[in-house]
C-alpha cells in the first residue's frame, strides 16, 4: 500500500534534485530544466494532498489539482519565454555556461 | 459607476490592442503607442475614483479570491500611476532602446517595449487584489513573466542579456520555492484561499512543522520579490544591466506588489510566534546589507539598486511592525522620490553615462535637473519636508509602538549610513567641476512636466500626508453596501 508519506518522500527528492541541479551544474539549459523538476515536485505533492483528503463522497479535494493546471500553463509559458532569452544570450556570446557570464560585478 | 474588476480588463484589452495594431502598421512612429497607452492607463486611473462599492468576501466564486477592500484600489492606483511614469520615461529612452534591438525599420522594438508594460501593469493590478493563493501564483508570474522580456529587451547589449539571464535563473527558482510552500500550506489547512486558511488555523489543530516549512518557503519567495536580505544577490546586477525604465518599473512597481501580497499572506500566519521573528531579522539583516554596501558604489544606477535593498529593510520594519498603512505611505513616497530619480538619470545618461562622476558639475550644465536630483537624493536620505521622511517617521513609530528597539537602533544607524552615499551624488553636482567639454543638457517638455509634478507630490505628501491616510481607511459607503 502506498502511502501520502511515499508519494511526499518522492515529491521532495524531486525538490532537492532540482534544487541542488540550480546549485551545481554550470549549463544554464540544465539549469533551466532543474527549475522545472521544481515545479514538478510541487505538482506531484499537490495531487497527492487533493487524492488523500476525499470528502464524504470519496471524492479527491479538486482545488489541489485546479492549481496544478495553472502551475503547468505557467511553466509552459515560463520555458517559452526562458529559452528564447536564453538562445538570445546564445546568440550574442557563443556560449550558455555561467563562468562566462561575468559583465557584471561588485 | 465601475465594478472593480473591469479596471483590469480594460487595461489588458488596451494592451492588447496596443499590441495588435503595433504589429499592422510598420511605418509609423511607435511614439504613438506609448501616448496611447499613458491615455488608456490615465482614463483607467480617473475611472478607480468612480468604482462601484464591491462585494463582501464569499466562500466560494469570484470574490472569494479576488477582493476591492481599500488597500487593493489603493495599490491598483499605485500600479497605475507607476506604469503612467514608466511609459513617459520609456519615450525619452526610447533611442536607446532603437540601438539594443537588431531591425531595419527605424522604429523596429519600440512599440512591443512600450505596450508590454502595460500587461505587467494588469498583473500587478491583479496582484494588489488576490487573496487566494492561486491568484496570487497566477499575477504574480503574469508580472514575471512580461519583466523576463522587458529586462532582456535591449539585446545587443551584453550587460543587458546577462541581467536578463540572471532575472530569469533566480526568478524561476522563487517561483518554485513559492508553488512548493504554497504546496506544503495547502497540505496541512486544505485550503488555497488566505481567509479560509487564516478560519482553519484558529479552529483546528494542526502539525506546525510542515505549515512553518511552507511559510518559510513563501517568504522565501516573496523576499525575492521585493529584494530583502539574504535574497537580494540578483538586484545589483539586474537594476545594473536593464533598460532603466525597467529598472525603475522593477523597483516600484514590482516592490510594491510584493509587498502587498506579503501583507495579505502574512495575515493569518501571524497567530505563529515564529513568524515576527523572522520578519524582524529579515529587516535588520536587509538594513544593514542594503546600506552598507551602497557606500562604495561609484555607478549611480548600482547605487539605487543598494538603495532600493535598503528601503525593502525600512519597509520590512513597517511589515514588522504589522503598520500596513506606515508600508502604504513609505510606499507612496519611495515611488515619488525613486522615479524622481531614474527619470534624472535617463536625461543625464544620454549625455554622458551612469557613473557618479559624469554628474560632476550638473549644476551649471542643467540647473533643472541638478535641482530635481537634489530633492530626489534629499527624500531618499530623509531629510524633514519630503515624503521620505515622513514615510520614515510612520515606519519608526509603529517600530516604537511594537516595542521593536534592536530594529529602531540600527535603523536610526543606517540612516546616517544613507545622507554619505546619497549627499556623495549632491557633492558631485554642486561641488565638483564639469568637464571643460561638456555640453549643455535639455529635457523634453514631457520629462520636464513629469519631473515637476513628481517633486511637488514630494513635498506635497512631505507636509500633508492625509489623502493618502484617508485612502487607506475603509470607506464608509462601501462597509454599508458589504452588510446591506
Amino acid at each position: 500500500m502506498i502511502t501520502l508519506g511515499d508519494y511526499l518522500f518522492v515529491s521532495g527528492l524531486l525538490f532537492t534534485i532540482g534544487f541542488a541541479g540550480v546549485l551545481l551544474r554550470r549549463n544554464i539549459i540544465i539549469i533551466f530544466m532543474s527549475l522545472e523538476l521544481m515545479l514538478n515536485a510541487a505538482n506531484l505533492s499537490l495531487v497527492a494532498f487533493s487524492r488523500f483528503r476525499v470528502d464524504s463522497l470519496g471524492m479527491p479535494d479538486y482545488h489541489a489539482q485546479v492549481f496544478v493546471f495553472f502551475i503547468i500553463t505557467v511553466a509552459a509559458a515560463e520555458v517559452a519565454v526562458g529559452l528564447a532569452v536564453i538562445v538570445a544570450l546564445y546568440r550574442a556570446r557563443r556560449t550558455i555556461h555561467v563562468e562566462d557570464i561575468n559583465t557584471l560585478k561588485f | 459607476m465601475i465594478p472593480t474588476p473591469a479596471l483590469e480588463i480594460i487595461v489588458l484589452v488596451w494592451g492588447l490592442i496596443l499590441l495588435l495594431a503595433e504589429a499592422f502598421t510598420p511605418k509609423i512612429d511607435k511614439r504613438v503607442f506609448a501616448f496611447a497607452g499613458i491615455f488608456g492607463l490615465a482614463a483607467v486611473l480617473l475611472g478607480s475614483f468612480f468604482l462601484a462599492p464591491g462585494a463582501p468576501i464569499a466562500s466560494t466564486g469570484f470574490w472569494s479570491f479576488y477582493t476591492a477592500d481599500p488597500l487593493a484600489i489603493f495599490f491598483k492606483r499605485f500600479a497605475l500611476v507607476t506604469t503612467i511614469f514608466v511609459l513617459i520615461m520609456a519615450i525619452d529612452y526610447a533611442p536607446t532602446i532603437r540601438m539594443g534591438v537588431p531591425g531595419a525599420e527605424p522604429h523596429a522594438g519600440l512599440g512591443e517595449f512600450f505596450a508590454l508594460p502595460i500587461f505587467t501593469c494588469a498583473g500587478l493590478m491583479w496582484m494588489a487584489s488576490a487573496i487566494d493563493f492561486v491568484m496570487i501564483f497566477v499575477s504574480l508570474e503574469l508580472v514575471t513573466m512580461s519583466f523576463y522580456v522587458l529586462v532582456t529587451f535591449t539585446r545587443r547589449n551584453p550587460a543587458t542579456l546577462e541581467a536578463g539571464v540572471k532575472y530569469l535563473i533566480l526568478s524561476a527558482l522563487s517561483t518554485g520555492f513559492l508553488v512548493y510552500g504554497i504546496t506544503w500550506i495547502f497540505g496541512v489547512t486544505g485550503e488555497t484561499n488566505l481567509a479560509r486558511i487564516g478560519l482553519a488555523l484558529t479552529t483546528n489543530d494542526f502539525d506546525q512543522v510542515p505549515l512553518l516549512f511552507g511559510l518559510l518557503l513563501v517568504l522565501v519567495a516573496l523576499g525575492f520579490k521585493i529584494a530583502a536580505v539574504p535574497f537580494q544577490i540578483w538586484v545589483p546586477d539586474v537594476y545594473q544591466g536593464a533598460p532603466t525604465p525597467v529598472t525603475a518599473f522593477l523597483s516600484v512597481g514590482s516592490k510594491a506588489a510584493g509587498f502587498v501580497v506579503l501583507l495579505r499572506v502574512l495575515t493569518p500566519f501571524l497567530i505563529l510566534p515564529q513568524v515576527g521573528k523572522v520578519l524582524v531579522a529579515m529587516a535588520a539583516l536587509t538594513l544593514l546589507y542594503g546600506n552598507f554596501a551602497a557606500l562604495p558604489q561609484t555607478n549611480l544606477k548600482r547605487l539605487l539598486a543598494y538603495s532600493s535593498i535598503a528601503h525593502a529593510g525600512y519597509l520590512l520594519v513597517g511589515v514588522a511592525s504589522f503598520s500596513g498603512t506606515a508600508v502604504a505611505f513609505y510606499l507612496v513616497g519611495y515611488l515619488l522620490m525613486t522615479l524622481l530619480c531614474f527619470a534624472v538619470l535617463i536625461v543625464v545618461a544620454a549625455h554622458g553615462g551612469e557613473q557618479i562622476e559624469n554628474y560632476a558639475g550638473l549644476a551649471k550644465r542643467s540647473p533643472f535637473l541638478a535641482g530635481a536630483m537634489l530633492v530626489g537624493m534629499l527624500s531618499l536620505a530623509g531629510v524633514p519636508f519630503t515624503a521620505g521622511f515622513l514615510g520614515k517617521f510612520y515606519v519608526f513609530d509603529a517600530a516604537v509602538q511594537q516595542r521593536q528597539t534592536v530594529l529602531l537602533v540600527i535603523g536610526v544607524i543606517t540612516v546616517g549610513c544613507g545622507f554619505y552615499y546619497y549627499l556623495k551624488v549632491v557633492r558631485a553636482m554642486f561641488w565638483l567641476e564639469p568637464p571643460n567639454d561638456s555640453p549643455t543638457i535639455r529635457v523634453s517638455v514631457l520629462s520636464r512636466g513629469a519631473m515637476i509634478l513628481l517633486i511637488a507630490g514630494i513635498f506635497v505628501f512631505g507636509v500633508y500626508p492625509q489623502p493618502i491616510l484617508r485612502a487607506l481607511e475603509a470607506r464608509p459607503a462601501t462597509s454599508t453596501a458589504a452588510t446591506r
